[in-house]
């Protein structure tokens, strides 16, 4: 039984997770740091706690500062929401020893999926297609070289302990891995406090399909279908959708099953995605896995019906899964738009400052996830994500119409957005058909992108 | 201006106590008292917690009409202390209504999971109200309570 949850994040999230509390009838408690005093979420909590200054490594990333507001405000569990904590396994295991249920995988499970190269040999040895790489980490340069002369270049060389598409270097030829290798190793040791490097064969031209997981503690896992992910930019994503169109219909159920199975059979616990790149084969080969519930997680809400992060609270009070694979039902098409404080315009620079104008868009099949409101301050410390416009239509085709339709209504004033560059990719032959991948946008730019938009008024 | 600044700080010395014992024995919440050209105006605030001795634990509020712009001499005398972290409190024996705190001294811990984080004191003054109680949870920021300097009076 969880009775009160100590919201541990911020921005959209924060509010997304005080929704499901209230639903379930669980209290919550939003922790916040001084630059988030006056945001939506500690606006709207019943109750709320400072945590900390501006700077996350002393609010948000504090793992004494979240665990100690949660058993000052009497809470019983803790979110982490996605990013800082979520997926920290000391932070799990020091909230759990504080008797407080961390709502995710257990600090045991955390730890054995924390480094990319072993769940990749884990998740193989159960059946995942892994893309051909290096046997877990590479020792020194010599160890990689060999494995990159085996494998055959290009390879992508990652660190170990990274993600969010940081920590990853595209390596041309054995010249490239002989300078670049131990700049990359001091890179990942900055970024990641770890500088383990892996890596793997590049491949050109690939979909980012994910898979929406579930295991309750009995092992019992299911899937929820799968997002594809693949228009990208630096590997971060700004368009995701479901189904995706890079797979035959029996590939994926084939595939999504096999995911499902593998990864309670690897002993993973609570929600989780598992990532995968389709090659121009249309097979899926696995790469990562993300343990915390997603950004996009809306995406598979809007195609099942199933609120996700409830299910995530539920699963980690101890409930069993409350339903079983034939239940989870798959309907029409769903994509989301991540509408950030970005000029795509001046290469996508991050911006702050205040809100002047704020209008959400409305309609049927339109959900719109934001903290935002006329006269909010957005701080200059956090990551840049102001709204998430997620549509349902029946097909793909009636989707991206009702995007256009409500992303023409989304007024967001005082800051650049994205709106327009995705009003602009709504118009991109190669996203209309379905054939965008991960490399779109170093073939089209950003500039033909805006300038494909409707004009306003039009 | 220094004159003014000079005189109204011998008028203060003068007067204050006089008022503020006043304040006391008529239990009027505001006092004004208009001399050499000067208004001096001095106020109880609502102030919840109990006042033990005079003269000290009161606001006051002096103002001259020729400054009636400047910043309020009273705002810059009162100090909240902020918590440093987020946690249960401790307040260190001093820190009572009444009680006087050296500018540093370490006036309160915050205990956060076992580490005990200071707190101390960016001005000497004298404890005028409390915002908590020893083993009361306190947030980032939070005042625990108010310290008022005493004896410099800014214009």
């Amino acid at each position: 039984m969880i009775k009160r949850v100590l919201i541990a994040n911020r921005g959209e999230i924060a509010l997304r997770i005080l929704r499901a509390c209230r639903q379930l009838g669980i209290e919550a408690v939003v922790a916040f740091s001084e630059a988030d005093r006056e945001s939506r979420a500690v606006l709207v909590a019943d109750e709320a706690i400072c945590i900390g200054p501006a700077d996350a490594k002393r609010s948000y990333l504090s793992a004494p500062a979240v665990i100690s507001a949660a058993l000052a405000t009497g809470c019983d569990a803790i979110h982490p929401g996605y990013g800082f904590l979520s997926e920290n396994a000391s932070f799990a295991e020091a909230a759990a020893a504080h008797g407080l249920t961390f709502i995710g995988p257990s600090a045991e499970v955390l730890e054995r999926f924390e480094s990319k190269a072993t769940v990749r040999a884990l998740l193989a040895k159960h059946g995942l297609p892994t893309i051909p790489g290096s046997d877990g980490v590479v020792a020194d340069e010599a160890a990689a070289a060999k494995a990159a002369t085996k494998i055959g270049y290009p390879v992508i060389l990652k660190a170990a302990a990274g993600g969010g598409g940081r920590g990853m270097r595209v390596i041309e030829s054995a010249e490239d891995l002989a300078q670049l290798f131990s700049l990359c190793t001091q890179e990942a040791q900055a970024a990641f406090g770890d500088g383990s490097l892996y890596l793997e064969k590049y491949l050109i031209d690939t979909h980012h399909v994910e898979v929406q997981i579930a295991v309750d503690k009995s092992g019992t896992a299911l899937h929820f279908g799968e997002r594809d992910c693949s228009v990208q930019r630096r590997h971060q994503k700004l368009v995701e959708e479901s189904p995706s169109t890079a797979l035959t219909p029996k590939v994926r159920e084939e595939f999504l099953a096999r995911a499902a199975k593998a990864i309670g059979a690897a002993g993973y616990r609570n929600l989780g995605t598992l990532e995968f790149l389709v090659g121009p084969d249309g097979k899926p080969y696995f790469i990562e896995i993300n343990c915390r519930i997603q950004v996009e997680h809306p995406v598979t809400e809007m195609v099942t019906g199933i609120d996700l992060v409830a299910l995530q609270i539920r699963l980690a009070a101890g409930e069993l899964m409350p339903m079983t694979q034939g239940e989870v039902e798959r309907r029409g098409h769903a994509i989301e738009f991540r509408l950030t404080a970005e000029d795509p315009v001046h290469e996508f620079r991050p911006q702050a400052g205040e809100i002047t104008t704020f209008r959400s868009p409305s309609g049927p099949w339109v959900r719109f996830d934001s903290h935002l409101y006329a006269g909010y301050e957005v701080p200059p410390y956090y990551d840049s994500l102001l709204a998430k416009l997620i549509v349902w239509g029946n097909t793909r085709e009636e989707a991206i119409a009702r995007s256009r339709a409500a992303l023409r209504e989304v007024e967001i004033g005082g800051v650049e957005t994205t709106r327009g560059f995705f009003l602009g990719l709504l118009e991109t032959p190669s996203f209309l058909k379905g054939t965008a991948t991960t490399s779109m946008l170093d073939s089209i730019g950003t500039a033909d992108i805006l300038a494909a938009a409707p004009k306003a008024r039009a | 201006m220094a004159h003014d600044t000079e005189r109204l700080g011998d008028l203060l010395d003068s007067l204050l106590p006089v008022l503020v014992e006043r304040l006391h024995e008529t239990g009027l919440g505001e006092i004004e008292i208009e001399r050499d050209g000067a208004t001096v105006r001095v106020r109880a605030e609502d102030l919840d917690a109990p006042v033990t001795s005079a003269p000290t634990p009161i606001a006051s509020r002096a103002g001259v009409p020729a400054a009636a712009t400047a910043p309020s001499a009273a705002d810059e005398r009162r100090h909240p202390v902020h918590s440093t972290a987020v946690g249960f409190v401790k307040l260190a024996p001093d820190v009572h209504v009444g009680g006087k705190v050296a500018k540093g001294a370490l006036v309160a811990t915050v205990d956060v999971l076992g580490v005990a984080v200071e707190v101390r004191a960016d001005h000497s003054g004298i404890v005028a109200k409390l915002h908590c109680a020893t083993g009361d949870p306190v947030e980032y920021g939070q005042a625990l309570f108010l310290l008022e300097s005493v004896g410099e009076v800014k214009l």
